[in-house]
């Protein structure tokens, strides 16, 4: 056998490519009999039809080779016959690169036309997993993650950026209908529903969150937004990474649990929903224990249900429907959207082909953010733009951000008179407006400070009620501390504090039944209690009891920003709130 | 890397036509880049806009939040869209000389 030296990336590659496989990705590897079915299937190719090497199956097999050579039985020992090849060098590796980034975008639809089920896209974003773990990627691809795994969302946007852009639409709907308290609640506890977004609504076009929570408000439901976890777009989709995939998606699930919201809503982006509902409870090894939809399913449940009225003569302009990939081809997602065109739009015109059989925006697996292969991109992008153009509309309507994007730039690039819009923005401009809005939230003030507030500070440990009270004291709150469990509730008795912060972990009598004892006397129960533990596993004796959940929640050590900005927030909802919670247990 | 004719000289641009040295920008390559963008002829307010991302990014290096830029130059976001029709992103950081805005966009 020939010994050649293989470069370290190369190498890793190999290695690592064993530990990829899955039944599926074997079939996939192993399954393709070269019949052609897929190559037409592919926008790239029906663009380029002198370039054999955009068809799908060539693609693929310049991820088979790896698998012939180094897996399959039948490659290691005939590799000549079945074209078995390796990976030596790191120009190697850039070749491949430029196959799985650059000449597909995962969109699934040669998939759809295979007779032996081979699932082209899951290989190429197994091959794409295992450039990115040599740091082989465009270098759009590695930017964006970066920004995902260290900032928390794909576009680098802090936290206090996201909660001024959110209190800004808040201001700019109030305006429109006319009401003068808030109207997108952050973080609100035991809501029905979470609704996450793409940051690019947040840095760069937040009118699709006015516009959603112009639905949400109208349809009266009890709806919130985190303060973290609220990006539900996953780069892990687009780079292969499923350590990154998993990261991503459980900071949206955990965020929900923590607030104990019922469905999470996904705003529309196709990869976003198939990332956070579809892959991402597989990627993260979790259980989900809330449901999760569409917000084009929420919407038109919102309508049926007779919850908003909609007038579907202001949506007069011809429109047309472009079907995610990842909405349609891999989640389903087609026919809903196309009902709620019904009732919002007058002219609806079908593109063909369309729902799962339809050609990808060209923007998709992440494409947007390589430029380097824009040129190819666009030039795919004549088989889109062909689609567009027979239909007549001069709207096209896109559930994903994605796509969009990747529309507005073919749209441009082949001069077509046409305008992208998303579904949340017709639904939001055909809503009829009642004479009276009634709100699910009472009006809450704004607390910027703590001044006037009395907090009762409960922890044995002399060191957190210091550091607790000290902190609460420099922000203008008055504090009371207790040193037990006893103390504190009849210290709550007594001096009818407006917020309680409790430890579980204590001597003689726990925070659990601290927490009950506080819930079962009329006199305290419509103090906002908010735990503050050590000890995580030790919830379940708070929430184990049939009692109305604590307000808050606070793992130590707690820092600083974080313990005031949840006092303020409890402090804010607990102002309109207080009188019905002081009636529940 | 590809090259595009702005403001009377060869200047080198991304795939996107995003220019790739902050350095060269001029007015007139900005002028050049926001026809474009469907921006026929920069006004009083273009350049407001224009001006304050470019320095925003000079400082901290990124694309200001659409939020910024409604707040530090006055206008309303319905506005920034008529004056920029491929939007902030797209539209007015590309004309103020910035790269491409990474992730989704």
């Amino acid at each position: 056998m020939q010994v050649t030296e293989r470069s370290h990336k190369a190498q890793k590659v190999i290695d690592r490519l064993q530990k990829k496989l899955n039944r599926q990705m074997v079939l996939s590897l192993a399954g393709c009999v070269h019949c052609g079915m897929c190559t037409d299937s592919c926008h790239y190719v029906l663009a380029n039809p002198d370039d054999p090497t955009y068809a799908p199956a060539y693609k693929a097999d310049q991820i088979r080779k790896l698998f012939k050579r180094h897996v399959d039985w039948t490659g290691r020992v005939f590799p000549w016959w079945v074209k078995a090849k390796s990976v030596y060098s790191d120009e190697d590796l850039e070749e491949l690169k430029d196959i799985v980034f650059g000449k597909c975008t995962n969109c699934r639809r040669c998939t759809l036309n295979c007779p032996m089920g081979v699932d082209f896209a899951t290989a190429n974003r197994m091959a794409r997993g295992l450039l990115v773990s040599v740091g082989v990627m465009p270098e759009g691809v590695a930017v964006v993650s970066k920004d995902q795994w260290e900032i928390g969302n794909q576009m680098g946007v802090l936290k206090e950026e996201y909660l001024e852009t959110l209190e800004w639409m808040d201001d700019e709907l109030q305006d429109e209908l006319g009401v003068r308290h808030s109207l997108i609640p952050v973080d609100k506890k035991g809501a029905e529903i979470m609704y996450t977004i793409n940051p690019r609504e947040i840095k760069y076009d937040p009118r699709t969150i006015a516009d959603a929570a112009k639905v949400f408000t109208l349809a009266g439901v009890d709806w919130t937004m985190p303060s973290e976890g609220w990006d539900m777009t996953n780069f892990g989709l687009f780079s292969g990474d499923d350590d990154l995939g998993g990261t991503v998606a459980k900071r949206v699930y955990e965020k929900a649990a923590e607030l104990g919201v019922k469905r999470v809503v996904i705003s529309e982006c196709g990869h976003g929903y198939r990332s956070t509902r579809c892959e991402g409870p597989n990627w993260g090894g979790v259980n989900i224990g809330f449901e999760m939809e569409s917000a084009v399913i929420t919407m038109l449940r919102y309508i049926k249900e007779g919850k908003i009225k909609v007038d579907r003569d202001r949506n007069s302009v011809p429109v047309t429907f472009h079907d995610s990939c990842n909405n349609a081809r891999s989640c389903g997602l087609y026919e809903e959207p196309r009902e709620l065109i019904h009732l919002v739009c007058t002219d609806f015109r079908e593109m063909y082909p369309n729902r799962a059989e339809n050609y990808c925006c060209t923007g998709g697996g992440g494409a947007m953010s390589m430029s380097e292969y824009t040129p190819r991109r666009l030039k795919s992008a004549r088989i889109k733009a062909d689609q567009l153009r027979a239909t007549g509309a001069k709207i096209v309507i896109t559930s994903c951000h994605n796509c969009v994007d990747g529309l507005s730039d073919l749209i441009k690039h082949y001069n077509l008179d046409m305008e992208v819009t998303q579904l949340v923005n017709l639904v939001a401009n055909a809503v009829v407006i009642p004479e009276k809005i009634e709100v699910m939230e009472k009006p809450a003030a704004v607390v910027h400070t703590l001044k006037g507030f009395r907090i009762l500070v409960i922890d044995d440990e002399p060191e957190t009620r210091t550091y607790l009270s000290t902190v609460l004291e420099d922000n203008a709150a008055d504090t009371i501390q207790a040193t037990d469990g006893l103390e504190g509730i009849e210290i709550a008795r007594k001096e009818q504090p407006d917020l309680i912060t409790l430890d579980i972990s204590m001597p003689q009598m726990d925070g659990g039944e601290v927490f009950a004892r506080l819930r079962e006397d009329p006199a305290t129960r419509g103090i906002p209690v908010c735990i503050v533990t050590g000890k995580p596993e030790l919830r379940k004796l708070i929430y184990d009891k049939p009692y109305r959940p604590p307000e808050g929640y606070l793992d130590k050590p707690v820092e600083e920003e974080t313990l005031v900005r949840n006092m303020r927030k409890i402090l804010e909802l607990a102002s309109g709130a207080s009188k019905e919670a002081a009636e529940t247990l | 890397m590809p090259t595009q004719e702005l403001g009377g000289k060869q200047v080198e641009v991304d795939e996107d036509g995003f220019i790739q040295t902050p350095e060269e920008w001029t007015e007139a390559v900005a002028a050049d880049l926001a026809k474009t963008e469907g921006v026929a002829e920069m006004g009083e307010d273009h350049w407001k806009l224009v001006n304050y991302i470019r320095d925003y990014y000079q400082k901290f290096g990124i694309a200001p939040m659409v939020r910024k830029l409604c707040k530090e130059t006055g206008f309303k976001l319905k506005y920034i869209y008529e004056l920029f029709p491929s939007g902030p992103a797209k539209g007015a950081c590309k004309v103020a000389g910035l790269p491409k805005p990474t992730g989704c966009v």
